[in-house]
């Protein structure tokens, strides 16, 4: 609403929409016909160097997919005859076809490989990012605050593994896709959540984290249109980005749900977002992601935070609790609770918890709260300042030292 | 592809009963005629206990004994077995069904020459 640009950049955004999915798609392609992982992202990766240079100014070609792999061929060739590493992929590469089969399950077994469980959970982030998403590692290690020298180790060291354990190159079978799929959403879970709630960095770059999530989040609906689950995983995604412009305040500090201007929230991604969750519960399979979901999806709904449908959120929480009955799901759970049953019993649920969460800022943030609508004050300032000694990410730390100096954390312009 | 199973003891083998320590060794028994049958194991053996190890530890051109095994004893390899499968998956889940109450499996892949 405010870019100068707003055609130049709607231009720009799509371009590399239609970029990536093609280069996406080719790189999967590839590493099926070739084998090779590193063999089919360099040769990806040239071809993508070719097009930034020319597609922006003549616009992508007609057939984007069929003009990326002509020119990763030609390049692959040059590259082939120059290296001897790669000498005995010369013929493959001469035999590939003229455009490459539009394989749905090419980028399914692509990302089922690299979420695999025998690599660690770092690994199988960073490599999907890398070889789905078509991030470069630089891209990855400023997205993650990592050197770019220890991404690049974890990267390859992930990609021998998968060639030299042997991982197979493919989607899992029926009875095995509950379990791998858990992996694969917990990959696309950590990627959305890196950007939208952890550490810290730039904010641009965090929110194409957010948007890389919700792509591979869709990739996956649409591999996968009878899975519940990755609906469910889209449509938080999809309500939680919704929120994006009203959660922050003009000085990069973090505005609660509470206190957020609701009319900056983007209705449009709302009501998609809830028709993905319709389409989840159709399926008859609840299950975290689609909880969670709707959790968010009544917060997006309602009108202002005290005409929120607590009793809802209360049953959503307690079908959580049943599924997954972690101290952070109770602690959310409270939150409901201190709005039907008020404050001090909230507080009590929330003190029992201690133990297990006594090193997690939100529990004291939670407390804190708490705490201030009790009146106690000074234990809120208490509980206030745990939490900032326990939180790295800065626009968590300006709204906590904000409350701690008692200034509004949100200046209403009068 | 060929992969080794490295097989540990686990707490069972040291602590179990007499007779809970048959019944084990009997499922693996019949474990490993399954596999061999059907040719997924090429080759397998049973290690002697843990405290029957020496160790020699090479250095500077010399060779100095140690009276233990390498690893601990919860930790030590009980036995092995190379097996000839597909891909890490089909090797994945042969490890997972290896019928001993607790332990582990380390699945490594052998080089192919």
């Amino acid at each position: 609403m405010s870019s100068a640009e707003p055609g130049g950049a709607a231009a720009r955004s799509l371009l590399e929409r239609v970029f990536r999915e093609e280069a996406g798609r080719l790189t999967a392609s590839l590493v099926r016909l070739l084998g090779d992982f590193d063999l089919a992202e360099e040769m990806v990766a040239e071809a993508v160097v070719e097009a930034l240079a020319r597609w922006p100014s003549a616009g992508p070609p007609e057939r984007p997919g069929a003009w990326l792999l002509t020119c990763a061929r030609n390049k692959a060739v040059d590259r082939i005859r120059r290296e001897s590493r790669y000498r005995d992929k010369l013929q493959q590469v001469a035999a590939l076809p003229e455009s490459v089969d539009r394989e749905p399950d090419d980028r399914l077994r692509l990302i089922f490989t690299c979420c695999h469980p025998a690599l660690d959970a770092d690994a199988q982030v960073a490599l999907t990012l890398r070889a789905v998403a078509g991030l470069t590692t630089a891209e990855i290690a400023r997205a993650f605050l990592l050197p770019e020298a220890t991404l690049a180790k974890r990267l390859t060291r992930a990609k021998q593994k998968i060639t030299k354990a042997g991982i197979p190159y493919r989607a899992p079978e029926p009875d095995e896709l509950t379990d791998r799929l858990q992996a694969v959403l917990r990959v696309i879970y950590l990627v959305f959540n890196e950007g939208y709630f952890t550490t810290g960095g730039e904010a641009g770059v965090r929110r194409e984290l957010v948007d890389d999530a919700e792509w591979l989040a869709g990739l996956l609906v649409h591999a996968l249109p009878t899975q519940p689950e990755p609906l469910g995983l889209l449509a938080l995604i999809r309500l939680h980005s919704a929120r994006w412009a009203a959660r922050l305040d003009n000085r990069g500090r973090l505005v609660p749900l509470a206190e957020q201007d609701r009319s900056r929230w983007d209705t449009r991604r709302i009501r998609s977002a809830v028709a993905l969750i319709e389409r989840a519960a159709a399926l008859r399979r609840p299950g975290p992601y689609q909880i969670e979901a709707a959790i968010a999806a009544v917060h997006c709904e309602a009108p202002s935070w005290h005409a929120t449908d607590w009793p809802q959120l209360l049953t959503l929480y307690d079908m959580l609790a049943a599924l997954d009955p972690s101290p952070v799901v109770r602690l959310s759970r409270a939150v409901a609770v201190s709005h039907i049953d008020g404050p001090a019993t909230a507080l009590r649920q929330v003190d029992a918890l201690a133990d297990s969460l006594g090193h997690y800022h939100l529990y004291h943030a939670a407390r804190a709260s708490l705490l201030r609508d009790l009146g106690r004050t000074d234990d809120a300032r208490q509980a206030d300042q745990q939490a900032l000694k326990l939180t790295a990410n800065p626009a968590e730390r300006a709204l906590l030292t904000a409350r701690l100096q008692d200034v509004p954390a949100r200046r209403h312009p009068s | 592809m060929k992969y080794v199973l490295l097989l540990t003891r686990g707490a069972w083998q040291e602590e179990g009963s007499e007779q809970e320590r048959g019944e084990v060794f009997g499922r693996i028994g019949e474990w490993f005629a399954k596999h061999f049958a059907d040719g997924t194991i090429t080759e397998a053996q049973q290690l002697r206990e843990p405290d029957t190890a020496t160790t020699v530890v090479l250095e500077d051109g010399r060779s100095t004994l140690i009276d233990r095994p390498l690893l601990e004893a919860k930790e030590a390899i009980g036995g092995y077995a190379v097996i000839d499968v597909p891909d890490l998956d089909a090797a994945l889940r042969l490890a997972a069904g290896f019928p001993m109450p607790d332990g582990k499996v380390e699945v490594r892949p052998l080089v192919e020459r």
